[in-house]
């Protein structure tokens, strides 16, 4: 498989799997191969994984975004464009979980209504990520996680309970 | 590998969970919980007769898990599309933003809620 590589603002490739380790890169890169929509941060393809270094604080890199080469300061063409450059899309993080499936699966199956509220959060996902707030698309990510945890907890923690309630009717 | 893990663990307990279902009744067997929502407030919540509807739905009874559940009997393609693109929100993120859609959670939402005022009103 050859990648492209876009690490601090500067494009190489394409490249294969060896040459990936004899760049030392670092998880502040993005990577782009045949068949992805996409750029993805390095960290996103499991099968890249132990070919870049971590860095302590995962920044986003200054063209964050946006890596495209317009940081060259030469204007030479020193960095290869894949053929297909026309189609290739802007960088862009893809977007973060939504956790809809596990929202629904709580309210049909857990018998909980909080996880309406956490729809309501995965609703709130992709209205920021589609405004470009992604920093916001995250956190409502988050806190939509939880609300879905917290539902299926509850549900499973008031079984126990509600087994026993019912037991004690009937008797 | 931890990831590959978690999918095993899950999988076999929904094996145990769709094992029980398919050999017990709710609606006769006394070991199933009974809804929360239902027992504090009177109230049927979207999620009631979900039980039974996997029970009659595991028995090949589709009119039955229809009758005891109707949204759930409509949402589970849906989730079974939805766990689809999650897995692989990563590699396909296109298809997992399509089916993420705002108008498409919205419709979701206005369903869920019709569907509980709905069934308290006629006892669906």
């Amino acid at each position: 498989m050859q990648y492209w590589i876009n690490h601090n603002g500067v494009q190489s490739g394409p490249v294969d799997l060896d040459g990936l380790k004899e760049m030392g890169l670092t998880s502040a890169a993005y990577v782009w191969h045949e068949g992805l929509p996409d750029w993805v941060k390095i960290t996103q393809l499991p099968e890249l994984q132990g070919v870049y270094e971590m860095v302590a604080q995962d920044v986003e890199p200054a063209v964050a975004g946006q890596p495209v080469q317009a940081q060259s300061v030469e204007s030479a063409p020193a960095v290869q464009q894949p053929e297909y450059n026309s189609q290739q899309p802007a960088a862009t993080e893809p977007c973060p979980p939504t956790n809809l499936v596990w929202a629904i699966i709580a309210t049909v199956l857990c018998c909980i209504p909080s996880g309406i509220v956490a729809i309501i959060y995965a609703l709130k996902v992709t209205n920021k990520y589609n405004e470009g707030d992604i920093e916001g698309a995250k956190r409502a990510s988050e806190t939509g996680a939880w609300w879905c945890i917290a539902s299926i907890i509850l549900g499973i923690l008031t079984m126990p309970l509600m087994f026993l309630m019912s037991s004690a009717s009937v008797a | 590998m931890r990831r590959s893990l978690i999918i095993i663990l899950v999988l076999a307990a929904l094996l145990v969970l769709g094992v029980v279902y398919f050999a017990l009744d709710p609606s006769t067997s006394g070991i199933f919980p009974r809804c929360v929502f239902l027992s504090l407030t009177g109230y049927k919540c979207p999620g009631c007769g979900s039980q039974r509807a996997i029970h009659a739905l595991l028995n090949g009874d589709v009119t039955g898990a229809f009758r005891y559940n109707a949204f759930l009997l409509i949402a589970i393609p849906w989730i079974a599309l939805c766990l689809f693109a999650e897995s692989r929100r990563v590699r396909n993120p296109r298809q997992y933003a399509r089916l993420n859609a705002p108008l498409l959670i919205w419709l979701f939402l206005a369903a869920l809620l019709i569907w509980w005022l709905l069934r308290n009103i006629f006892d669906w």
